[in-house]
């Protein structure tokens, strides 16, 4: 492995950076990313992390069972406060949820092919994350055997959902949501599971591959269909992750509770899960690409592309937080006034002052470009907007519920620990999944990376500089630039 | 029934006669992109229609060049929403409206705003599926046998390698002709492939 | 596909532009004039003229805050395939000074289009709570501020893009997308405030906090449809014959599908959130809009604005044909106009729609002068960045 990898994170509008450094071709990059899974066993470290996620799943399956057996009694919950860290989590992990159909469809839909090198790890994330999302309100309902009430099945009460609640509509957005998501990330990976079977050593692993690469066997005739089939997922996909979290707003914003109800809720909530989503991708693929090896696929550049990302989201958060406060001063509501003074200076405010700084400050470091060339400070940041954002919907959540209109009914909320070991329960479940898929699926989509490499394309005619993001631009006065590729042509 | 056999039950015009002896096809192998473009626009060219390339990722234009139409696939994915859509439409004024009416916080009992998040997520939902279903389905997917996937060479088709294969049925098919002219085109490697 | 050749392109506007200037010019002040004159004479104290002036001003003016937006978004994102159609937005950008000027007839009428302005807002205890923001001399500062920033904003970069026409120096694109992302917060701030006090505060009890973002996406549309619009009258008169083709349409043609089903997702957003929650105090102003004739009218903006464009534009041909395209794009500027109108009107003529001779004058004088100023602005380079390093890369586009 190259051990001095270029920068290519040097501006020149004149000529596209590179996306796969490291002199990678075809062959490599298949053999880096397959040899990954491959390997007869994962380093010491992987086990490490999987012996102690397990361990936090174990606890995550205990809380829910001592909550299950005993009763939501066992939640901080009470009367204003019907929502705690329940809801929170839920929102917290919908939001991450977002970034991987964000990577693979929007960004597709704009071209930005950088996202290649990405999107898998990214997608895998959001199933994961949207697997602890959907945890949360199943397990809050109290009786949570009867938990399969929400959707419209045929029950011996012969009644049916009530459809005009934002909560169903919740359900409805949240499970598409998981199943398209699920198809998109499947689909993507069909051709990579082919090139697993293909260069499978061992029976079982022959079987098992050859059964989930569906007989995939890279014909153009099957590309036409499939390309086609992406596109059209990437076109479904992006309204769809614009609705989930605008639906998960409506859960709030439909009330008339101030601080919940707000028109700015359903594209400021979206805003603020990609915000979080890619804040969570950076965090996982830091180390992943220094442990891997994968620093000449996952290059600086898209660190970089990624936290400009996470500047522009966090600053519409930000925005959003000053219309927020200016419109409830505006709208001459004294309860809305009070809710946004109780915020920064009632009882939460230490959480609303965390939220501020985590997500609205944190992220003006990436205005720098030196800091956004900075690991430790971009890995920092990430796990600080992450911070930021579960208590962005921790303050929305209480703050609003636990001083509503009437101070007689006022009450503050204080979780118990088992909400707590619940909630840090989730994240071993989301890294156990999360391990399991960078041991045993390919991380890195390998077709997806090949097909923006310079090799995969014509030298002249039909491809050159066709808005790719690939590179090979002419250079300003006639002579052309040529390809700054190390590998063979 | 193999593949071959099944072919070769399939009757051609033309005057090639097709050899019924378990032969698939002819497999080439080429290196790099712009061979395999330049490649697969000759067979085009020569009237070849039972072919196909076969790459590890997408090769942009190659489907010009090997003259494919546009795939329907669009009106599976329009037909999938817009039965999606009627189906989150109907089922909610059908349960919410007729079957079990009940009134909640003032709406009226069929409040199309109301359905409308419901209705879209089915929308995508069901275009979703006929994207993804639609996609396997006309591509013959999940296919567990082909008789390309016995060639140790064709292993390297989903990692590095490029391959256009033209299959025994073909009208212009001939063992020796066929495997001439694909070496002519470049091919660093050309092989029989029994089904 | 080739790079575009360009060589044989009539890349000026020349002598065509003064005629157009000189004409659209005169159009326009004769318009205008009449209608201050009919407003005079007219027994309403002027409330007819003011409003059916803010309906047009707000109307032209959002399709130059879509172009600034257009042009910032090209630099922030460092785009290469609008590199051919940034001049004409920059051209639209570069109208604001005009209408500084032409806000001098609303500055006159604030009591007029604005109750907090009035008489009656002393006695409004609401409104009294709102004075430290709603009063007119605070009004004029903001609107100074608004115009200030974003005519020095669009100028900026309509003079560097030109300096790079001469010189072809690429520090020039550098320096204007390192400035583009700062200008982006400051456009947000701008337009969402001025959409607070320009239409959102002509009904000073409501408020909602995604209004500036509805604006800013029915302004996107605008432009979108504007874009295509006058780059293919640019070809019509023979100029970029070879330069625009017909992926920079299907792109631009995407642009404006996508920003109208943003535009439908944002006025949902607002009206579903309203009607769920009916608090009495948020959804008078969708009761207004939804009763008498006006409820007609939201349906046709319902229609019009979003269902039959998505299924216009949904097509691929419909995007790559210039006739198509132009069809499609004259129907959503149409829409973006009702949907000005239905923000504007209803708050000053409840039961009727309100639709009069003033209307057309208003918004033939005001349109005039802004083809006259675009005509003029285009006049002045080239109608292609031809120094940009990335015209190539636009001159050679194709959609996949």
């Amino acid at each position: 492995m190259k051990t001095a990898i270029p920068d290519s994170t040097v501006d020149d509008p004149r000529v596209r950076p590179e996306l796969i450094l490291g002199g990678n071709d075809f062959t490599t990059v298949t053999d880096k990313v397959a040899g990954l899974m491959e390997r007869p066993r994962p380093p010491r470290a992987w086990y490490i992390a999987f012996a102690v996620s397990l361990a936090l799943t174990g606890v995550l399956v205990a809380m829910i069972g001592y909550l299950v057996l005993t009763g939501v009694g066992v939640w901080g919950l009470n009367n204003p406060v019907g929502w705690g860290f329940d809801i929170t989590n839920f929102v917290f992990w919908v939001g991450i949820g977002h970034a991987g159909t964000l990577i693979s469809a929007i960004l597709f839909l704009f071209r930005q092919k950088w996202r290649t090198s990405i999107n898998r790890f990214a997608e895998a994330m959001t199933i994961f994350a949207v697997v602890c999302a959907g945890l949360f309100p199943a397990i809050h309902v109290g009786r949570i055997w009867l938990a399969w009430w929400l959707f419209p099945l045929p029950n011996q009460q012969q009644v049916w959902p009530n459809f005009r609640s934002p909560l169903l509509w919740d359900v409805f957005a949240v499970s598409s949501y998981m199943f398209v998501s699920l198809m998109f990330w499947y689909m993507g990976m069909i051709p990579d599971l082919a090139t697993l079977r293909d260069r499978a050593k061992t029976k079982v692993r022959q079987i098992v591959y050859g059964i989930f690469s569906l007989g995939w066997r890279g014909s153009n005739r099957q590309w036409h269909r499939y390309e086609r089939a992406y596109l059209l997922l990437a076109a479904l996909a992006t309204p769809l992750v614009v609705s989930v979290h605008s639906v998960v707003s409506f859960d709030f914003a439909a009330s008339q509770l101030p601080g919940w109800h707000t028109t700015v809720f359903p594209p400021y909530f979206v805003a603020g899960a990609i915000f979080s989503g890619f804040a969570m991708v950076m965090m996982l693929i830091i180390p992943a690409r220094q442990y891997f090896g994968l620093k000449d696929i996952v290059t600086m550049r898209h660190l970089d592309n990624m936290s400009k990302i996470i500047l522009a989201t966090g600053s519409m958060v930000g925005f959003a937080y000053a219309i927020e406060f200016f419109m409830a001063w505006y709208s001459g509501n004294p309860y809305e006034m009070f809710t946004f003074l109780n915020r920064a200076m009632g009882p939460y405010s230490w959480a609303y002052w965390i939220m501020v700084s985590c997500n609205v400050l944190t992220p003006q470091l990436f205005w720098f470009k030196k800091l956004r060339g900075s690991i430790p400070v971009l890995f920092v940041a990430s796990i600080l907007i992450n911070v930021g954002m579960w208590f962005e919907r921790f303050v929305i959540i209480v703050t609003s519920l636990s001083r509503d209109f009437l101070p007689g009914s006022w009450l503050s909320y204080t979780p118990t620990y088992v909400e707590i070991l619940t909630f840090a329960g989730s994240f071993g479940l989301f890294f156990t999944l999360f391990l399991l898929f960078v041991r045993y699926l390919p991380m890195v989509a390998m077709a997806e990376v090949k097909s923006v490499m310079p090799q995969a394309h014509l030298e002249e005619g039909i491809h050159k500089g066709l808005g790719d993001y690939w590179g090979d631009m002419p250079q300003q006065h006639g002579e052309k630039g040529g390809h700054h590729r190390g590998g063979k042509s | 029934m193999t593949a071959a056999q099944k072919h070769s039950g399939t009757p051609v015009q033309g005057a090639a006669p097709v050899p019924d002896t378990g032969v698939f096809g002819l497999l080439a192998e080429f290196q790099t992109v712009p061979q395999l473009m330049a490649a697969a626009e000759k067979v085009r060219d020569a009237g070849y229609i039972h072919w196909d390339s076969h790459t590890p990722f997408p090769v942009h234009g190659l489907s010009d060049a090997m003259g494919l139409k546009p795939t329907r696939l669009p009106y599976v994915v329009l037909a999938g929403g817009l039965i999606g859509g009627a189906v989150g439409l109907l089922m909610q004024w059908w349960m919410n409206a007729i079957d079990y009416p009940l009134v909640i916080s003032g709406k009226p009992l069929f409040s199309i705003p109301a359905n409308i998040p419901v209705m879209f997520e089915l929308t995508v939902l069901c275009a979703a599926i006929g994207a993804f279903l639609g996609m396997l389905v006309m591509n013959g997917l999940p296919a567990l046998y082909h008789p390309l996937l016995t060639n140790d060479r064709f292993r390297r088709a989903t990692a590095d390698r490029f391959f256009i294969s033209i299959e025994a049925d073909d009208p212009k098919f001939d063992a020796e002709g066929t495997a001439g002219f694909l070496r002519s085109l470049g091919s660093s490697a050309v092989e029989e492939v029994r089904g | 596909m080739q790079r575009a050749d360009i060589t044989k392109d009539n890349l000026q506007l020349g002598a065509r532009a003064a005629k157009v200037t000189w004409l659209a010019g005169a159009i326009g002040l004769v318009a205008i004039a009449a209608a201050v004159l009919l407003g005079l004479l007219s027994s309403d104290g002027g409330e007819s003229f003011a409003t059916a002036y803010l309906t047009a001003f707000v109307f032209f003016l959002t399709l130059a805050l879509g172009a600034l937006f257009f042009v910032l978004l090209q630099h922030v994102t460092g785009a290469g395939w609008g590199v051919v159609v940034r001049r004409p937005a920059e051209a639209i950008a570069g109208v604001f000074p005009l209408f500084a000027v032409l806000s001098i007839p609303l500055l006159f009428n604030l009591h007029s289009i604005y109750p907090w302005a009035g008489g009656e807002a002393a006695s409004d205890h609401v409104l009294a709570g709102k004075a430290a923001y709603l009063n007119v001399p605070f009004f004029l500062i903001r609107w100074i501020a608004y115009f200030g920033i974003w005519s020095l904003m669009a100028s900026y970069f309509r003079r560097t893009s030109a300096r790079q026409d001469g010189s072809g120096d690429p520090a020039l694109t550098i320096k204007m997308e390192r400035l583009s992302a700062p200008g982006m917060v400051v456009f947000a701030l701008t337009a969402t405030f001025f959409s607070f006090d320009v239409l959102m505060s002509r009904d000073p009890h409501w408020y909602s906090t995604i209004y500036g973002v509805y604006l800013f996406s029915g302004s996107v549309v605008g432009f979108c449809a504007v874009l295509p619009l006058l780059t293919l009258s640019l070809q019509r008169w023979g100029r970029i014959q070879h330069a625009v083709t017909r992926e920079h349409y299907h792109d631009l043609g995407k642009l404006t599908f996508a920003f109208v089903v943003f535009w439908a997702y944002i006025a949902f957003s607002q009206f579903m959130l309203m009607w769920y929650s009916n608090i009495p105090e948020e959804t008078s102003w969708y009761l207004r809009r939804l009763s008498g004739p006006w409820s007609g009218f939201s349906l046709i903006l319902l229609l019009g604005h979003f269902v039959i464009p998505f299924w216009l534009l949904i097509s691929r041909g419909v995007k790559r044909r210039p006739a198509t395209l132009a069809f499609a794009a004259s129907w959503v500027l149409l829409m973006h106009l009702l949907d000005v109108y239905w923000l504007t009107m209803p708050e000053s003529s409840p039961t009727s729609l309100g639709f009069s001779l003033m209307h057309v004058l208003c918004l033939a004088g005001v349109g005039a002068l802004m083809i006259a100023a675009v005509t003029y602005n285009l006049s002045r380079s080239a109608l292609i960045p031809v120094g940009d390093p990335r015209l190539d890369e636009s001159l050679s586009f194709e959609n996949v």
